[in-house]
């Protein structure tokens, strides 16, 4: 019981990454590599900031500040690498992301030096047997997915981002500013990635530059198995493969290949529905 | 007729691409070292990566005994290559210093890239002595490879002692199987388990789950002690989880714990680790170390930083006993002279990580000492 | 007999045998360098990595250039060819003396066993698209990685240790390479690389032409995992001991920018872009040591950026066709031959665009809204009846 616990807290940390993952990619059509990388700058501004002091405040501030780093980090990246390739081939998008995610890596080795630091940053104390950061894990993740939904269906810039990923150019002719649009996507995708980065510390209170490769991989793996692209799809698609992730590690014989097990999940459900759980399918035409 | 000879000209670029890197790259004579003005220590580690602090630690501890080996008469010059922990990395890196003059090297840090730049320098005869790679591999069938630190079999072996020593009950132990570090004590300590009676708890993690420890936490908790050898950040970050499941099970490490310290704020349980070197001993040398260290880098020196300082001092004391004093002299030459020297009766070293003797099989015999923290 | 020669003499054009021309330069030269003493070690082992990029660059440009998928996983089929390769090398290389022998059996073992997982990933192929695909391949790469680590007898952790043959791996290597590029170029160049190139730039219309794409789709797949395999055994003959890390997925993207910025569906570009970018990375692995290392990404990182902006962002579309390469190579030939307008009247069947906007159809969007049907080559209003 407390292995799928331990899995959906895990999965919702995916959850949260893989959302960002999925509404770049449904509005601007790229792979945004640099994703994992902007968790590791989160990390390391809740880090630098909790150096103030062990007080609330502090702690309250440190959140504030690791969420805006990360917005003006995902906006600043998309105006000056991203935004340029607006137009051009995909493929030439997803190699920039790669430079942008070894240039944050290399800056912060620079900047931090490459040993890991200690983050303590946890609410201490069990409810139930289960430990309290767990539970706020879980429940500010399922608060955070049910308004990302709701501001999507049931706002004005909700609609117009779902407009800009069915027809940017449509969208453009019904007076949508797209180039806003998409830089809104990043912030917000972006805040999605300083919360993961949050709870991610949570459970694993060690920063190093590397931080965000391995959840930032696990999360497109994630968004791809619900539908790469479909919001809901993605938090399905973390949380899934977050209890399979626990699962198999709770099992000695298995737990070596729990790599090999996840992806090959990937595999199988991508052979079985082509486009993951909740993607659309897409008609081919000549 | 236009687009082939676009095509003819993009070719020969192509060729000068390559000509040029071998033409810049070309040399006349064999004898790199002739222009040498301080004995030349080379080494290979990983200074960025996820393996970093190691290889920067032992380019620190390294740096640091030069500096201060050069206030005295004979002049060292340290060049550290960064390998990312790669073997293919490891030999350009080798090839780089053997042609810019390389004559004694520090060897790899970590232990795959530490493998093949041995090979390579036994093939050329370059002494090397690495600080930190315990695996069998690194000086296994070498004659010019030798080590500081303490091989993986060995620290596997006094574990299971010390355990049986103790007269746990309920003993319990994880591992990493995608570390060779790990791997390697962990075989050692699984045979002399069997041998000594004793039964356990196995768990195992690997490289991309290093993270998060709940699951083995979970199946751990109950034990009285943990055998956990890897490095630090995994520890403490299983430490945690342990605390999480409300255990108080004594956590007992190797020398992969040291620098442990900083990060358990919270575990109150009792740790405890087979180390050469402790940060906090009383002896005047490692004060001394440690102060200089902090001076110089603003942090605190770990055992991959002492191994490293203790390695340059080996090499500079058998430098000095064997009468080597000419800066230009080949590294064949002083590799015979270091072997002899080393392995002969009545060497040995006192260093920040114990008194050390070698043999001819590379490998280092030393006191372990066990530290306890909380 | 006589007919097919003078039919050759007639038929040859230098740049159907400029790749082989350039590498077989290289490789006499550098021969030749080696063994009078000139060439240093570093640049010998230098010049095999770049042997064995060139290949994974060229296997790889299969895939995404010429079949028009997006194959992340290519490090993959380098990891199996790697350890079997290696592996069979430890068992044989007591049995057979010859060290040659070895490399060959090695070669040809560890091929082809890269070639039946590549046959196994194409599977998926059949069924998914652009995205999904390139997931699918990057997960294949992760498992193969994954299991090879936890086998026994491939040394777990520890990697598989070998006997490395020497700095002179670069001459096989290149043999290798030749052989290679004979295989790629007349594969393109054939029959079947045109139907290749036909699914590439629309899958429904090839089908509806007959093209069996079923088989077109495996074969390729097939064809490049198994010079993916070569170039794995090469890596097993060149370093050691073989690590699981070093085919992470990191290195299919490292492979994928080789291919990207050459060109896709360039065989040149991708030998010139491999060939670069491992100098690019010697150079600063040679110039940055110590505290210096750290900075190795950042300019690596950045010139990988300035580079593909500069490539591919439509503003600077105007400032590209001002100073690019061919431009200054056009202006160099124009200084040395005044008569080049010539012979532009014979039918020329290379000159077909069948490279049609491959990044289009690799972006993966199969919505028809932006798809745009092949135009052809607008015909002069005076020519019209």
């Amino acid at each position: 019981m407390s292995t799928i616990i331990d899995g959906l807290s895990l999965g919702a940390i995916y959850a949260l990454i893989a959302l960002g993952y999925t509404m770049v990619y449904g509005i601007a059509k790229m792979l945004n590599f640099a994703h994992g990388d902007i968790i590791m700058v989160g990390a390391y501004a809740l880090y630098s900031t909790l150096l103030l002091g062990q007080s609330p405040v502090v702690s309250v501030l440190a959140i504030i500040i690791s969420i805006v780093a990360c917005v003006v980090l995902g906006v600043v990246v998309e105006r000056f690498a991203y935004r340029p390739l607006r137009g051009a081939t995909p493929l030439a998008v997803l190699i920039t992301a790669i430079g942008v995610s070894y240039m944050l890596q290399s800056i912060a080795q620079l900047i931090f030096k490459a040993k890991s630091r200690p983050v303590s940053f946890s609410i201490p104390g069990t409810t139930f047997g289960i430990h309290n950061s767990t539970i706020l894990t879980l429940v500010v993740g399922t608060v955070v997915m049910v308004a990302l939904t709701l501001f999507v269906n049931y706002t004005k810039t909700g609609r117009a981002m779902v407009a800009v990923s069915e027809d940017r150019a449509a969208a453009e002719l019904m007076g949508i500013n797209s180039n806003f649009i998409i830089s809104l996507t990043f912030a917000i995708g972006s805040a999605l990635a300083a919360c993961a980065a949050i709870f991610y510390l949570m459970q694993i209170p060690l920063v190093n530059p590397t931080f965000g490769a391995m959840p930032g991989i696990k999360a497109f793996t994630a968004a791809v198995i619900g539908g790469i692209g479909s919001i809901p799809g993605a938090m399905i698609g973390g949380v899934l493969l977050g209890v399979v992730e626990k699962i198999c590690l709770s099992i000695p014989a298995i737990a070596p290949y729990t790599t090999a097990i996840e992806f090959s999940c990937l595999i199988v459900i991508l052979l079985v529905k082509p486009t993951g759980l909740l993607g659309r399918k897409r008609r081919e035409k000549v | 007729m236009k687009r082939t000879f676009k095509k003819i000209v993009t070719a020969i670029l192509a060729v000068a691409v390559l000509s040029t890197s071998v033409l810049t790259l070309a040399s006349c004579g064999k004898d790199y070292t002739a222009n040498n003005t301080a004995f030349v220590i080379g080494g290979s580690g990983p200074l960025t990566g996820d393996n970093a602090s190691y290889g920067i630690s032992v380019q620190n501890g390294a740096q640091l005994a030069v500096d201060q080996l050069n206030k005295g008469d004979m002049k060292f010059k340290l060049v550290m290559k960064d390998d990312e922990a790669a073997p293919e990395n490891a030999k350009l890196n080798y090839n780089i210093l053997y042609e810019s003059g390389m004559q004694v090297s520090l060897g790899g840090v970590t232990s795959g890239a530490a493998e093949q730049f041995a090979k390579l320098a036994d093939q050329d005869r370059v002494f090397t002595m690495t600080p930190s790679a315990s695996a069998d591999n690194v000086i296994k069938d070498m004659t010019a490879s030798f080590r500081l630190c303490f091989g993986d079999p060995d620290q596997g072996y006094l574990a299971a002692e010390f355990i049986k020593e103790g007269g746990y009950k309920n003993i319990g132990a994880i591992y990493n199987v995608s570390d060779s570090y790990s791997s390697g004590i962990y075989q050692a300590f699984k045979s002399k388990m069997a041998e000594l009676g004793l039964t356990y708890i196995e768990k195992t993690f690997d490289e991309e789950n290093s993270t998060d420890f709940t699951t083995q936490a979970e199946a751990l908790k109950d034990c009285d002690i943990i055998f956990m050898p890897f490095y630090y950040t995994e520890a403490s970050l299983f430490a945690k989880a342990i605390v999480m499941k409300n255990s108080d099970a004594v956590l007992f490490g190797c020398d992969g714990f040291d620098g442990i310290k900083d990060l358990i704020d919270g575990v109150d349980n009792k740790i405890m680790y087979i180390t050469p070197f402790d940060i906090n001993s009383d002896d005047q040398q490692t004060k001394d170390f440690v102060a200089a260290y902090r001076a110089k880098y603003n942090m605190d020196p770990d055992q991959f930083a002492a191994d490293a300082y203790d390695v340059v001092m080996v090499l500079a004391k058998a430098l000095k006993e064997a009468g080597i004093t000419d800066y230009t002299i080949s590294p064949s030459e002083i590799c015979e002279l270091l072997i002899d020297k080393v392995t002969s009766e009545g060497f040995s070293y006192d260093g920040l990580t114990g008194k050390m003797t070698w043999d001819k099989s590379g490998a280092c015999s030393k006191e372990p000492n066990i530290v306890e923290l909380n | 007999m006589k007919s097919y020669f003078s039919n050759i003499k007639s038929n040859f054009k230098l740049k159907h045998y400029i790749n082989y021309i350039a590498v077989g330069v290289a490789l006499v030269l550098l021969t030749v360098f080696y063994y009078s003493g000139i060439l240093k070690r570093s640049s010998a082992d230098l010049i095999t990595q770049m042997g064995f990029s060139i290949i994974l660059a060229v296997s790889l440009n299969l895939v995404v250039g010429f079949l028009g998928e997006l194959s992340l996983g290519h490090a993959g089929f380098m990891c199996v060819g790697a350890y079997i390769g290696a592996y069979l090398t430890n068992a044989i290389s007591s049995a057979i003396p010859s060290k040659i022998l070895v490399l060959i059996i090695a070669v040809i073992v560890g091929g082809l066993s890269a070639s039946v997982f590549g046959f196994i990933v194409g599977l998926p192929a059949l069924r998914l698209k652009g995205d999904y695909l390139a997931i699918v391949t990057l997960a294949f790469g992760e498992i193969v990685r994954n299991i090879c680590k936890n086998l026994p007898f491939f040394g777990g952790a520890l990697g598989l240790s070998t006997t490395p043959y020497g700095p002179s791996m670069f001459i096989p290597t290149f043999i290798i390479l030749l052989i290679m590029l004979a295989v790629v170029q007349n594969l393109v160049r054939s029959k079947h690389g045109r139907a290749i190139t036909a699914i590439r730039d629309n899958e429904i219309a090839a089908k509806s032409m007959g093209i069996n794409v079923t088989y077109y789709k495996l074969f390729v797949f097939v064809i490049s995992a198994f010079f993916a395999g070569v170039a794995g055994v090469i890596y097993g003959g060149f370093t050691t001991p073989i690590l699981y890390s070093f085919f992470s997925y990191n290195y299919s993207i490292e492979i994928l920018v080789m291919v990207v910025l050459g060109g896709m569906g360039s065989i040149g570009g991708s030998i010139i872009s491999a060939t670069v970018l491992t100098y690019i990375n010697f150079v600063l692995q040679t110039k940055l040591s110590g505290d210096l290392a750290a900075l190795k990404y950042l300019f690596y990182a950045i010139i990988l950026i300035a580079l593909v902006i500069y490539r591919n962002a439509p503003s600077l579309k105007k400032y590209r066709e001002k100073f690019n390469l061919s431009n200054l190579i056009n202006m160099i030939i124009k200084k040395f031959s005044k008569k080049e307008r010539e012979e532009v009247g014979t039918v020329e069947w290379d000159r077909v665009p069948t490279k049609i906007s491959t990044d289009e159809i690799l972006s993966a969007d199969f919505t028809v809204t932006n798809y745009k049907p092949d135009k052809p080559d607008k015909p002069d209003k005076s020519e019209r009846p």
